[in-house]
């Protein structure tokens, strides 16, 4: 870095008069008075940060250096995913089997010690078949947490589309269900002429909206006990359960042993660019595959999409932890801003969830719109939350660089409301 | 071992080209819930523009398209829709405007050309005097070409007076356009100008097009933003999905021109098998790129027996259709010589010639 400032003045004969590693920048003045920016190797730039930082204004947005962090679906197909789209081995999914679609079917019920799966286009899809098949007689109910994505986040669809009645039960901050909650939120079969029939009981492992929280092997088997006890069946929503898998430092299929089916999805921290796995028996397959018809999710040649999928498995598992690592990395960073709070012991996996103090006097959506023009994209939960969500195409110089933003968003929102 | 294969069961086991797999790897793509996907906005835009409908929607499938097409016309609770007693939504796509959207079908009996008597579809919709004990009716569905008929086109002057007995009722038009270019090819008519009755359309792409995967619906900007938000409740929402569309976009282009060729190939075949003592082919209804064979009454053989045969001993793929029937679907990816072969090989078959290709 120093080597190449000095080779910069020498050979440009310009003084250096402002640098920021972090940002990546530096802002040379020749001799004659003319003010120059340096890009620095392999670093964009944002000029509008650097104008700001001198001029004390903002320009107009020329926002060189985007950093999402809206979610890890946002993930972008790598070389080697495209070269495997490019030259997949494909054939018609409905009239017979694609071979991509088989292949990374079998693979994944392997990984997942199931005896099937089935590639569908969504998690949302995922979950919708798998209450459905579970939930295949007239009148059925299914226990899942109040705070859950199936209930909050999927249009409502199990009620609208499939006709299951929800019965949630208060998510704790950790993302499970008290135990002695669940089995009371269980209907007594005597009481049937009111009561809708428990099929099922539903868990989501990470939590997302506890902030990507993970579920012990201990709590998941306990509740496959109680759902066994009472007849029923458990689906796991494991849309993040690579990373939970990850950080618990418990192999995926003991993770979730005690589970009847799983959703797992390829889209999101896995990096691929579409698509879901459903795992369960050979038989749970069998109908899910017929309910996916039904719902118009039975492609073609979809060995493509599948192509692309068994490439991220094995390419970006491997990678999860330095997400969780790079998670932390923004919580803590995000601590020392003063305005802002992360509860960094929630930090499990690769969510942050970001709380405005009390007091603050600064809104959420004031700091998003401020990110957004400095090329940093974030969630906002409500007005006084924000959620980012880190995943392998965000580097640890992009982290450095969106605590910075932070740091001036706060401040340059406190300016303003106090003007 | 069969050396050559030759796949007539559908025009769904088209592969993708070179062309699309290298529009595939290099496709631009975004996130398409969070946001819209470059190469999926561009292939919705392109697809409104060519059936002159004011937005599209990509769906991963032709039955998700017509799903949320019924479902999102027909969006109040006690709904009815008219279509055809043999048609793709009412036999093939698990019953899931029923099962899945609540809405009870009425059908009116197809006849031989896939259209449905006018007269018949304007008696089924129900009087709103006796809304005590009647559904509400809201949707009329057309199915162009239609699948069952054997391909058969529905003419720009039979869609345009559906619409008008629609619109005199205040109900909805939905097509099944599922081959909708080959239609539009088969009739020498526009698109465009076919459909101009359409509140939506569903267009496959997967089919004689040649794409991959998927479909597009197309209608108003108001239907399309209601249709995407039920595609992500039915889990239809993809993420990088442009790598599909690029494809489709090839495909369209590619393809679309390629369609009258598949319609001859099929008559050529057509006029062959007619030739075959023991089977039977109505050429008349032959319009298109399928045909449905008729095995006689006084051949020694049955349906499901002849698509084996055909099947292990020459390579030949089919879809029987009940005990005496066959269905042969032509796309860009049979040549002339692979009718040829087809046809001789029929031949043999029925003949009881068996050729012991390396047995």
């Amino acid at each position: 870095m120093d080597m190449f400032m000095n080779e910069m003045e020498r050979s440009l004969q310009m003084v250096v008069m402002f640098q920021n590693q972090s940002l990546g920048i530096a802002i040379w003045f020749s001799k004659e008075g003319n003010w120059t920016i340096i890009l620095l190797p392999e670093e964009p730039i944002v000029v509008e940060t650097i104008s700001s930082l001198i001029f004390g204004k903002v320009p107009e947005k020329m926002v060189t250096r985007i950093v999402d962090l809206r979610s890890d679906t946002v993930t972008k197909p790598t070389e080697a995913m495209r070269a495997a789209m490019a030259s997949a081995e494909v054939d018609d999914d409905v009239l017979g089997y694609d071979p991509t679609a088989f292949r990374l079917e079998t693979e994944m019920a392997k990984t997942m010690g199931k005896e099937a799966a089935l590639f569908v286009p969504s998690g949302t899809m995922g979950n919708l078949i798998s209450v459905l098949v579970h939930c295949d007689v007239r009148g059925s109910e299914v226990i899942l947490g109040d705070n859950c994505h199936i209930h909050i986040f999927e249009n409502g669809g199990i009620a609208t589309i499939g006709g299951v009645h929800p019965r949630p039960v208060k998510n704790n901050y950790d993302g499970t269900i008290d135990i002695d909650l669940i089995e009371a939120a269980i209907r007594d079969p005597n009481g049937e002429l009111l009561y809708p029939t428990t099929k099922l009981i539903c868990l989501e492992n990470t939590h997302a909206n506890s902030g990507g929280r993970c579920l012990s092997v201990e709590y998941t088997d306990r509740v496959g006990e109680l759902a066994k006890k009472h007849g029923l069946k458990l689906h796991i929503d494991g849309a993040r359960i690579f990373n939970a898998s990850v950080a618990l430092g418990v192999p995926v299929d003991r993770l979730v042993q005690a589970a009847d089916s799983v959703s797992v999805c390829l889209s999101k921290g896995i990096g691929a660019p579409v698509g879901s796995v459903i795992v369960g028996s050979n038989n749970f397959i069998a109908k899910a595959r017929r309910l996916r018809k039904t719902l118009g999710g039975g492609m073609r040649q979809i060995g493509i999409l599948c192509a692309a999928a068994l490439v991220a498995l094995q390419e970006n598992v491997g990678k999860l932890e330095s997400d969780h690592k790079k998670a932390r990395l923004f919580a803590d960073g995000l601590n020392e801003v003063k305005g802002l709070k992360v509860d960094a012991c929630s930090v499990e996996t690769n969510m942050v969830f970001i709380d405005i103090e009390e007091g603050a006097r600064i809104r959420a959506e004031m700091i998003c719109k401020y990110l957004e023009e400095r090329g940093i994209l974030v969630m906002q939960e409500s007005s006084l939350r924000l959620r980012v969500v880190l995943h392998h195409q965000i580097s640890i110089s992009d982290v450095q660089y969106a605590l910075s933003c932070f740091q001036q968003a706060v401040k340059g929102v406190q300016n303003e409301m106090g003007n | 071992m069969v050396a050559r294969i030759v796949d007539l069961r559908s025009d769904t086991v088209t592969k993708p080209s070179e062309a699309m797999r290298a529009a595939m790897a290099s496709a631009e793509v975004d996130d398409d819930v969070l946001g819209r996907d470059p190469s999926c906005f561009r292939l919705e835009t392109e697809m409104a523009k060519i059936l002159g409908k004011e937005a599209a929607l990509f769906v991963p499938s032709g039955t998700m398209a017509n799903l949320i097409s019924v479902l999102v016309h027909c969006d109040i609770r006690g709904s009815e829709v008219i279509l055809g007693d043999n048609s793709h939504i009412h036999i093939y796509e698990n019953g899931g405007i029923a099962t899945i959207g609540g809405v009870h079908p009425r059908t009116v009996k197809n006849n031989h050309d896939g259209t449905m008597d006018i007269d018949l579809i304007e008696a089924a919709i129900r009087d709103p005097k006796r809304h005590l004990v009647y559904p509400t009716t809201t949707l009329i569905c057309l199915e162009n070409t239609h699948g069952n008929s054997g391909g058969r086109c529905l003419s720009v002057e039979y869609t345009d007076k559906v619409g008008e007995v629609a619109k005199k009722h205040g109900l909805k038009l939905h097509i099944d356009g599922a081959r909708i270019f080959n239609a539009s090819v088969a009739l020498d008519v526009p698109v465009d100008r076919l459909v101009q009755a359409a509140d939506s359309v569903s267009v496959c792409l997967s089919k004689g097009v040649g794409a991959p995967v998927g479909s597009v619906i197309v209608g108003s900007n108001g239907f399309i933003t209601k249709a995407r938000r039920l595609r992500k409740t039915l889990g239809g929402g993809m993420r990088q999905v442009g790598i599909l569309c690029a494809a489709a976009l090839v495909a369209v282009k590619e393809n679309v021109p390629k369609l009258e060729n598949d319609h001859k190939k099929a008559r050529l075949l057509a006029d062959g098998l007619n030739e075959i003592k023991g089977l039977r082919v109505d050429t008349s209804t032959v319009e298109t790129n399928i045909i449905y064979v008729e095995i006689e009454e006084d051949s020694r053989t049955t349906a499901a027996k002849l698509c084996k045969d055909l099947e292990e001993d020459y390579g030949i793929l089919l879809m029987p259709m009940g005990s005496s029937r066959l269905r042969i679907v032509f796309h860009h990816q049979i040549s002339a010589s692979d009718v040829q072969y087809a046809l001789s090989c029929f031949q043999q078959a029925v003949n009881g010639v068996r050729n012991q290709n390396g047995n």
